[in-house]
């Protein structure tokens, strides 16, 4: 087979340097500058460097310099760009290592100088563990789509008791379980009528005398009970009350909504239950447990509103159906940040303060 | 409630214990606990103040035979009257109907009273209760079985055979069989023979008539009394008692005569004696209970599940609910006398739900969604605390109610005298160190729960006690709902004028377009000479101050705090919901100092509005920098206010006789309105 031969361009000359050998060379040059000027440890390092590859006699750059003049002359552009571009090359790298040796040198460490002193002190107060709580608690139901709601503390008896079915017969009612409130020289008691809401429920009714369904609201605030403040009870405390009343609302939106709350603010895998229970404002009456650390703990009641809350606000109990629910905020709190004594909460020792 | 798994076993065919304890509390009677007694195991149930029909432990016997559907045998009574009529021997009047609504009598001849037999001890030691005698042993017994106290009279010592039901005499007391006497008083039910009271109805006997070791004849009462005037009997002689307890929560008034017949029955079985022939049954008849009708498709509407209507149907029957007609739709059903609790279909949807199990309702349906929105009022609040956490200030929260002599001490909000509750808030203050009295007035202000706050942190020597509260105060309104603002209240370490900046930045950054001005201010709580009224806007916002000396000491407060209160609502009020971009000038600024030598009179507020408002277009912010006083130099009640005015254009570069044109209409103003002179 007949063979035409194609001419390689380092064969154009057999007697003169050779282009690939040449090129070679100049990167190997390259490399080895930029080695030996970054190794120089000193000034007198990097000049000796500097004389090695740079001199203007010796320097190895002009040894190869002097090989092009044996290129062929097809070759001599392409080599001589090259030899250009290799030069400035080893320029710049001394340059870099010059400026870095000349960075070092204004770089001295003071020695009175100590980075672990403090700095000057901005001191951020902290939010109260129960605001915290508080404020998360709405953020979740907000998610859920529960809008916040607000009312008096002090309240008449229609929206603690009566609106509530609570009559009253009804122990709940009983004066040593409430703070009764003396007003305009009448004695506290039942008749004067005005006390200290014992749960947030009231507001549901308030909001409820003033709202067409539906309803979608939580109640968060200070609610009064007569207990002796010890580790577990204080005779003020905070309720989350959440109400939904709309068309079609059953037990399973109540447990869905518990568990979703569960959980956001507990975390996943925290299965809850609901078993009955007795509320007066509720039927059927349902006490809500999540389990936790291996056994179920109360995490607060709830229940479908009784028809007779629906009445007592103007609702019709044929027509629209809801749930409520209430949780101690302070167990939750509790909980969550390990508190072993709820009057810590409201010693508002400092130090306690500072770890929230 | 306590029961005894062997006692259960009476009257059903009992499961495994641990699944009959999973079932009770998943359908009503939370499992509390349990431990062995003997061969036999107690099982501790909570029971809802509604089912007074599982006070007894046919009624939890029933409960467990429902769930597992595994029958109940209620005990057949029959009895011999043999005796000569009760009637002959003794008779009963009601003359408090309010408080007793039935009384029953059954009378007994000839009883030996002595030591219980085995099985009866053993029942009543499973459950806590000790033995006394035969008698009183049967009468616990029988309540324990049903729930319907029972009480035994010793007959031969009620004077007359008489048993009158009525309110206290004057001055009357009773010694009970706890051998502790009580005075009675009115609205009390008292049981009383002939002459005296013999028993406090429905709470507890007497000693006299109770029945000991000669008693040979025995009445049995089986009662019904107002639940609401034995909860106020037990708890105003803090005396309660297991029948208190049940008559609290109503009995089955229809079933007292099987009690009383029980009553009998075991007792001529452990103790002998005759029957007398009859029975006295004085007050009113239980009415007949209503019948409710119940509509399938109501489950599905309450509980989101369906239950087959055999089930429903199956479940109600064996609670004891009569089924008195059914169709497609539903059932129409008459309550059993133990279940005062269901009157409404509502009620029956619940016993078919809480039976069938609440395990069935899924925790995973589509919940529709709703827009939620957060109130102005919130948000603004939220950045009250943000900018006050910012400024160092930790949060306190504290009791609504206070002493009587913390409420004196400041009230800046209200004349009227606080609102007191009917009883104080016990073990809040104990750690306070001075006596503080009952802590049972509402607050009308915060300031000093927080100086309380203060002295505990003082005490015990903590650093940087700054400290906001921003709560409710009570505001009487006569006999209306008090008004409840909500207000804002600091203590702080922070001298005035430090205090007075968290607040001037609080209101820049809740209400930038706000103006702060002050007024003397005379409140006791505060030093004179540091303290100030607030407004803004020209409306009163709160006031601000050192606590004054005498305060200081009242409060044991060794360090000299100051304090501040202001009304959350008119932060509220003027809060800038949403910012508007203002262009930013690009031109560069020039700022003049001026040196004003001024009467001590003249306060800064005022220097300061005259400068901003006669300086120009171009005056972009007018700055203090210090007061100087030299009386020597500018004479008495002189003194030099150094400010700083930053001059700037919107719409070029100041030229310096622009500047100078404002620098001389500000000297001009000062001088004519405050009569300042510039030093040079």
């Amino acid at each position: 087979m007949p063979c035409s031969v194609q001419q390689h361009p380092d064969m154009s000359s057999d007697t003169g340097t050779r282009l690939q050998p040449f090129l070679e060379e100049l990167d190997q040059l390259v490399t080895q500058a930029r080695a030996a000027f970054s190794a120089a440890a000193s000034d007198e390092q990097l000049e000796a460097a500097r004389v090695e590859y740079l001199g203007a006699r010796q320097g190895r750059f002009k040894t190869v310099q002097k090989q092009l003049g044996g290129i062929a002359p097809g070759d001599k552009k392409t080599a001589g760009q090259r030899l250009n571009q290799v030069k400035q090359q080893i320029h710049q790298a001394l340059e870099e290592a010059r400026a870095a040796r000349a960075g070092q040198v204004v770089r001295q460490r003071d020695p009175q100088f100590d980075c672990s002193l403090p700095g000057t002190p901005r001191r951020i107060g902290r939010l109260h563990p129960i605001t915290r709580t508080i404020d998360e608690l709405k953020d979740i139901m907000g998610r859920l789509g529960f809008t916040p709601a607000d009312g008096p503390e002090v309240e008449d008896p229609w929206h603690n008791f009566e609106a509530l079915n609570i009559p009253l017969i009804h122990p709940a009612r009983d004066p040593l379980d409430n703070f009764y409130l003396s007003v305009a020289g009448k004695q506290a008691g039942l008749e004067s009528g005005l006390l200290l809401r014992s749960q947030t429920s009231t507001v549901q009714i308030r909001v409820m005398e003033n709202t067409p369904p539906p309803v979608r609201i939580i109640s968060l605030g200070r609610v009064y009970r007569p207990d002796t403040a010890d580790a577990t009870h204080y005779p003020m405390f905070h309720q989350m009350e959440g109400l939904l009343v709309d068309r079609e609302v059953t037990l399973a939106d109540l447990k869905t909504v518990l568990q979703l709350f569960a959980t956001n603010y507990l975390g996943e895998n925290v299965p809850i239950r609901i078993r009955p229970s007795f509320f007066p404002f509720t039927e059927p009456s349902v006490e809500a447990d999540y389990f936790w650390n291996d056994r179920w703990v109360e995490f607060g009641g709830a229940g479908m509103v009784d028809p007779n809350v629906l009445e007592a606000v103007g609702y019709d109990p044929e027509s629209v159906s809801g749930f409520a629910f209430g949780l101690g905020v302070e167990r939750l709190c509790m909980i969550r940040h390990g508190i072993t004594d709820i009057r810590y909460l409201f010693t508002n020792d400092v130090r306690f303060l500072r770890q929230f | 409630m306590l029961v005894s798994q062997d006692w259960l076993a009476q009257y059903t065919d009992l499961p495994d214990r641990e699944q009959m304890t999973d079932r009770l509390t998943m359908s009503g009677l939370n499992f509390e606990g349990q431990q062995l007694v003997g061969d036999d195991c107690q099982i501790d149930l909570e029971v809802t103040s509604n089912r007074s029909d599982c006070l007894g432990h046919i009624g939890v016997a029933r409960e467990i035979s429902v769930l597992f559907d595994c029958g109940l045998r209620v005990p057949e009574i029959e009895l011999k009257e043999t005796g000569a009529p009760v009637n002959q021997a003794c008779q009963v009047v009601i003359e408090s109907a309010d408080l007793c609504y039935r009384f029953t009598a059954r009378l007994i001849r000839g009883v030996r009273v002595g030591p219980s037999p085995d099985w009866l001890v053993q029942r009543l030691a499973t459950v806590g209760v000790e033995s006394v005698n035969n008698i009183v042993d049967v009468s616990n017994y029988v309540m324990l079985e049903c729930g319907q106290p029972l009480h035994t009279f010793d007959c031969d010592r009620l004077q007359d055979g008489q048993i009158v039901v009525r309110g206290p005499r004057d001055g009357e007391t009773l010694q009970a069989i706890n051998h502790t006497t009580y005075r009675l008083e009115s609205g009390m039910c008292v049981i009383a023979d002939g002459q005296r009271a013999v028993g406090l109805g429905g709470v507890m006997g007497g000693a006299d008539t109770e029945v000991t070791d000669q008693t040979r004849n025995i009445l049995v009462e089986a009662a019904w009394f107002n639940p609401l005037a034995i909860r106020n009997t037990a708890r105003r002689l803090n005396l309660h008692s297991p029948a208190s307890f049940r008559f609290e929560r109503t009995i089955d008034p229809e079933r007292i005569d099987w009690a009383s017949r029980r009553c009998c029955q075991l007792i001529q079985q452990v103790a002998g004696g005759e029957l007398a022939a009859g029975l006295i049954d004085v007050g009113r008849q239980p009415e007949p209970r209503e019948q409710i009708r119940f509509r399938h498709a109501r489950i599905g509407r309450v509980l989101g599940i369906g239950i087959p209507a055999s089930e429903s149907r199956r479940i109600l029957g064996q609670l004891g609910f009569i089924i008195t007609d059914s169709d497609e739709d539903g059932l129409t059903v008459q309550p059993p006398s133990w279940r005062r609790d269901v009157t409404r279909e509502i009620d029956l949807v619940e016993e078919v739900g809480r039976i069938h199990g609440y395990h069935h309702v899924p925790d995973d349906v589509p919940v529709r969604m709703a827009a939620t929105v957060r109130s102005h009022a919130d948000r603004v609040v939220e950045r009250i605390r943000h900018c006050l956490s910012a400024s160092g200030l930790d949060e306190a929260m504290t009791a609504s109610l206070v002493p009587e002599k913390w409420s004196q001490t400041f009230s800046p909000w209200t004349d009227s005298p606080p609102l007191q509750s009917s009883q104080p808030m016990l073990g809040v203050l104990e750690r306070a160190s001075h006596n503080t009295g009952p802590v049972q007035w509402l607050r009308r202000s915060v300031v000093p729960s927080l100086l309380e706050v203060f002295r505990i942190n003082d005490h015990k020597q903590n650093q940087d006690i700054n400290l906001f509260e921003m709560a409710r105060v009570y505001l009487p309104e006569g006999d209306q709902l008090p008004r409840e603002p909500q207000v804002l209240a600091i203590v702080c370490e922070y001298p005035f004028e430090q205090l007075k900046g968290i607040i001037e930045s609080l209101l820049g950054y809740v209400a930038p377009r706000a103006r702060l001005d002050t007024r003397h201010c005379d409140l006791e709580l505060l030093d004179l000479t540091r303290s100030a009224g607030l407004l803004v806007d020209g409306q009163p916002f709160g006031w601000m101050g050192k606590v004054a000396d005498p305060a200081r000491e009242a409060f044991s407060i060794r360090r000299e705090p100051c304090v501040a209160e202001v009304d959350v609502q008119r932060l509220v009020d003027l809060a800038v919901a949403t910012v508007t971009h203002e262009e930013v000038s690009p031109y560069p600024a020039i700022t003049r100092e001026f040196n004003f030598v001024v009467n001590e009179s003249v306060r800064w507020m005022d220097l300061a509005t005259t400068v901003r408002e006669n300086g120009g277009p171009c005056v972009e912010s007018v700055s203090y920098r210090e007061t100087f006083r030299d009386p020597q130099r500018d004479g008495p009640d002189m003194k030099r206010v150094l400010l700083a005015v930053v001059l700037r254009s919107s719409s070029q570069t100041l030229t310096r006789e622009q500047a100078e044109q404002a620098s001389t209409a500000i000297v001009t103003s000062c001088r004519e309105s405050h009569g300042a002179r510039l030093l040079g």
